[in-house]
């Protein structure tokens, strides 16, 4: 299978005190065309630093962040989805969909035709026209979700999309996403640190522990879909990798003290 | 409460002052030139009409405020969301400003009278200084305070330009802040507006020191009342256009 995007040797952190805090250091990562990744690993542990430098939002200290995705004037290669929807509270919801096209080589129809399919692809059509405020939080990540598919990215990233979510909301707005998913075929980058979640959408689950932090585990999910939530096949995955986790945990306590 | 009950009220409370004004005036207890009634106030109306004098008035002193509310909030608004943006200006203005804003905009009267004469160029100039410092603040503020996560979606969605962001986000994200300090210079303009022109620049300010001067407190009611009634019309329509720029917010 062909990659979309293929990252090595990277080392990255943040700025501080005209210093460099190195939170991941030399990682290898990659995704494959049209596979749900899923990145797992504590909070504060450099997930969402990692989507920041594949977008563009940061600079990587050293290393190589490869997009395999075809460029082409009216789409863009990579979208991102924040854990706090992050709209426009000035713009209705349409005008929110349409903020990434607003760049591309599109006349003003194709852009509302392109926010239009998108919000319908997220069952949200009725709600054109309302202010963000007056959208429910699993609304406003719906429409979040379908700001970043309106500019048809080949690789859909997704920091704790549901993190903020009640369980109910969560698990529903999960199968909507795995439908997208299928009906669009996205590969898409997804982090969250539920364990569960992880195992439930992703093909691949990748775990980040240490410090820095680097990939220390990989597993890879074949139950098919539609997956039981509480079958044992899942439960199996889950278990498998919690006591990854634990393991990488055990080893990030023991190499910072 | 619904809508017509507040305008109820409203009306109410308005009619009742007067009331207690008018009783408190024909009681006898004060000279009727240290408080004239309100029942005073429509006929030094219908006189100052007939001389013209009330309209050249309004007029002189509303383009006076006119032409300091644009050059102030003009030059506020823009000057304040340019240096929010530069972060080393940012710095460096912080101490000019502490030391140059508590003078009050009536201080510079002598300098507007050295450099305009006494013109209207003084009198707007005086008045726009006040609304400069209202508004420049409120701009400077409100840029500052955008929420750093929406400029970011901006960059993560391709706006990576300087205009761009400005003309996405900041500036949206900001007109909450700036139209309230437009607002408010647009009530600041009308105290300094008369205050500008008791040095003899002719509008309602000069008017009301002549009718001082002849014990007319009638008329100088009259130009008080004026004065309350344009800054609430004015205000008024402000309101109007903010809300509609404002539907957004909850
Ligand atoms: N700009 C910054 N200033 C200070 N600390 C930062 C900055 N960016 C990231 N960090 C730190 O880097 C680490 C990784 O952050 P983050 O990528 O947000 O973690 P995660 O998303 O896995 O919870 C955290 O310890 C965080 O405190
Ligand atoms: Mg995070």
């Amino acid at each position: 299978m062909a990659k979309i995007i293929e990252i090595s040797g990277l080392s990255l952190g943040f700025q501080r005190d005209e210093q460099q805090h190195t939170v991941l250091e030399n990682l290898h990562l990659g995704v494959e065309r049209g596979e749900f990744l899923a990145i797992v690993g504590p909070s504060g542990v450099g997930k969402s630093t990692l989507l920041r430098v594949v977008v563009g939002l940061t600079q990587a200290f050293a290393g190589d962040v490869k997009v395999l995705a075809d460029k082409t004037p009216n789409r863009r290669p990579i979208a991102m989805v924040f854990q706090e929807a992050r709209l426009l509270p000035w713009r209705k919801v349409l005008r929110n969909i349409m903020l990434g096209l607003e760049g591309l080589d599109l006349d003003a129809a194709t852009r509302r035709e392109r926010a239009e399919r998108a919000l319908s692809l997220v069952g949200l059509a009725h709600c054109a026209e309302r202010w963000p405020h007056e959208l429910s939080g699993g609304q406003r990540q719906r429409i979040g979700l379908a700001r970043a598919l309106a500019v048809e990215p080949e690789l859909l990233l997704m920091d704790e999309p549901f993190a903020a979510l009640d369980a109910i909301t969560r698990q529903g707005l999960q199968d909507e996403l795995l439908r997208i998913w299928a009906e669009t075929k996205k590969s898409i980058l997804f982090v969250t640190h539920d364990i569960d979640e992880a195992a439930y959408l992703a093909d691949r689950v990748i775990l980040l522990g240490g410090s820095p932090a680097h990939v220390t585990r990989e597993f890879s999910i074949r139950t098919p879909r539609p997956r039981a939530r509480d079958g044992a096949a899942l439960a199996a995955a889950v278990g498998e990798i919690r006591a990854g986790l634990s393991e990488s945990y055990a080893y990030r306590v023991a190499s910072s003290a | 409460m619904t809508k017509t009950k507040t305008l109820a009220l409203g009306a109410v409370g308005l009619v009742s002052l007067l009331l207690l004004w008018e009783g408190f005036a024909r009681s006898g207890a004060v000279q009727s030139t240290l408080i004239p009634a309100p029942s005073a106030v429509p006929a030094a109306w219908m006189s100052e009409w007939d001389l013209g004098f009330w309209q050249d008035m309004v007029a002189a002193s509303f383009s006076h405020y006119a032409v300091g509310l644009l050059i102030g909030s003009f030059l506020g608004v823009c000057i304040g969301v340019a240096v929010a943006l530069m972060p080393r200006v940012n710095a460096s203005q912080a101490w000019i400003v502490r030391i140059v804003r508590p003078i009050p905009p009536l201080a510079w009267i002598p300098f507007a009278i050295i450099w305009f004469g006494v013109s209207e160029t003084a009198a707007a100039f005086i008045i726009s200084i006040g609304i400069f410092w209202i508004n420049y603040f409120a701009a400077l503020t409100a840029v500052q305070s955008v929420d750093k996560d929406l400029i970011e979606v901006a960059r993560a969605f391709g706006h990576h330009s300087a205009i761009g962001r400005l003309f996405k986000v900041i500036l949206p994200a900001a007109s909450p802040g700036i139209l309230g300090g437009l607002r408010t210079g647009l009530g600041q303009g009308w105290m300094t507006v008369i205050a500008a022109e008791l040095f003899g620049i002719p509008g309602i300010g000069q008017r009301m020191i002549e009718a001082s001067g002849l014990l007319a407190t009638d008329v100088v009611v009259l130009y008080m009342l004026t004065i309350g009634a344009l800054y609430g019309i004015t205000d008024y329509i402000f309101m109007l256009a903010q809300n509609r720029l404002l539907a957004w917010q909850k």
